[in-house]
């Protein structure tokens, strides 16, 4: 494996990512490569940087470009935050990953996510153009916030479940055991939703109220977390 | 790695008409990598030779082909155009050309990126250029059939004052020629060595139903309105439950 590949030449390679293709990928967990490194976070930032401009478009043009900010960073800071934790993990639940694979497979599934939403970006830009506005009087904009919300989990769905896939391939390759592979990918899967829903609790609001200003984080951002307003909620739900 | 000039056989998926059996190897004799230098070779070629097309969007140049394939695509859907608007006359005789052959470019455009991801995600060999093509043929095979409905579309817009019915007829003939059109992808995909067509399928959904939506988006196509845009935002389905319930 060449240690110093170039950024063109990295760009080039990536489409072996996406076809799965492990024997040309695992190599990349090897030594740390810039150029590598670079084209991963190139990805993210685009792939869903488009995305999240897509979602925010529909609210305004400042908000899309905050959610183009924020999406990516989303992203970013939950790898970096449970870097350590998910290179603890690995080996206690039988994966022999040093904390530079472990670092690198999470990176690469999440570029492959990037990837994919960066593609479906401008379907959703087209969805967004068909859906009646915000702010619209009458029952249309309730019903295009719901038609908007279904199509953007299907999205990030199709994206999070294509990129688990090739991260449990990845894991099974580098532990040689399928039940091992499973246990770590389930083990980062639940940090990594415990960190990345709370950050993205704390970075709302992605399309935010037609009533309130445009802002990138509101004046409450550290105040609460997501599981007390989702208790809240569903505690609103079943009634006094 | 792969070799652009590969052109192993097809593991799975549909077949063409077009492409040798028995011993040779598609895309092994002269005739099946012949260029195609004009429209007019174009449009037969994707007719009678669609895996000569492939073969050749398998080449290391393929950008002029996909230029002409584009190119007959337009003009395909410029003259079907014409037909859909003479139902109205006056400015749908213009309006819906431009309406149609733009909404199946920019539906193409939508599209483009995520077929070239699940193209990947499915394991084809698939560079951009190549997936491209693959669109603007399915793009020019759709017009081609298209233009075969044109006369039977003609008279009809010429017996019928309903706009349901007519609009019922060309999605009929729209859904005629997709699914030739998509055969012709699906075709492309084996062509690439994608091990999955599941990948294929998803993409298939996408397109239709941003297909669909487009003729929703730049209404009227068939009847006639003082805009030439809609200035109200629906999805497809309540357009069409609005245009049969009046």
């Amino acid at each position: 494996m060449n240690s110093t590949v170039a950024f063109a030449p990295a760009l080039r390679e990536l489409p072996a990512l996406l076809r799965g293709e492990l024997e040309a990928t695992t190599p990349w967990l090897d030594r740390w490569q810039r150029a590598r490194l670079g084209v991963h976070v190139v990805v993210i930032l685009a792939g869903a940087g488009l995305f999240g401009a897509a979602i925010g478009c529909w609210r305004a043009p400042l908000a899309a470009f905050y959610t183009a900010l924020k999406l990516p960073l989303i992203i970013m800071l939950t790898t970096l935050g449970n870097a350590l934790l998910n290179a603890m993990l690995a080996p206690l639940l039988g994966a022999n990953l040093s904390p530079r694979q472990t670092l690198l497979t999470i990176l690469l599934s999440f570029t492959l996510a990037s990837a994919i939403l960066g593609s479906l970006s401008p379907l959703l830009f087209f969805v967004v153009w068909n859906t009646p506005p915000l702010a619209a009087p009458g029952a249309g904009a309730g019903a295009g916030y719901s038609f908007l919300l279904v199509a953007q989990t299907a999205m990030i769905a199709l994206a999070g479940v294509v990129a688990n896939l090739r991260l449990m391939q990845m894991l099974q390759r580098l532990s040689g055991s399928r039940a091992v592979a499973r246990r770590v990918m389930l083990a980062w899967l639940a940090g990594n939703l415990l960190l990345g829903s709370q950050l993205a609790w704390n970075l709302r609001p992605f399309v935010g109220s037609p009533g309130l200003p445009v802002e990138f984080l509101r004046a409450n951002a550290f105040q609460g977390n997501f599981f007390e307003a989702l208790l809240r909620s569903m505690r609103e739900l079943a009634g006094p | 790695m792969h070799n652009p000039n590969d052109t192993s056989p097809a593991t799975s998926g549909a077949s063409l008409p077009g492409a040798p059996s028995g011993d040779s190897l598609p895309g092994s004799e002269p005739s099946e990598r012949a260029a195609i230098p004009s429209l007019t070779s174009a449009v037969d070629a994707m007719l009678r030779q669609p895996q000569r097309v492939l073969n050749l969007l398998s080449d290391a140049r393929p950008g002029p082909l996909i230029a002409r394939l584009l190119m007959s695509s337009v003009l395909c859907s410029l003259i079907y155009g014409v037909v859909v608007g003479t139902f109205s006359g006056g400015a749908q005789l213009w309006a819906a050309p431009v309406k149609i052959a733009a909404g199946l470019v920019l539906s193409a455009l939508i599209c483009l990126p995520s077929l070239y991801i699940f193209a990947c995600l499915s394991g084809a060999q698939a560079r951009p250029a190549q997936v491209w093509g693959l669109v603007a043929g399915l793009l020019t095979l759709m017009n081609i059939l298209l233009i075969g409905f044109a006369p039977v579309a003609w008279v009809f817009s010429q017996s019928t004052e309903s706009v349901a019915l007519m609009g019922a007829l060309h999605l009929l003939f729209w859904a005629v020629a997709t699914a030739f059109g998509l055969k012709f992808l699906c075709a492309g995909f084996s062509h690439l060595n994608a091990r999955s067509e599941s990948g294929w399928k998803v993409w298939v959904v996408i397109f239709v139903m941003v297909t669909l939506q487009m003729t929703t988006a730049l209404r009227p196509l068939i009847g006639t309105s003082p805009h030439f845009l809609p200035p109200e935002k629906k999805f497809f389905l309540v357009h069409w439950r609005e245009c049969l319930s009046q």
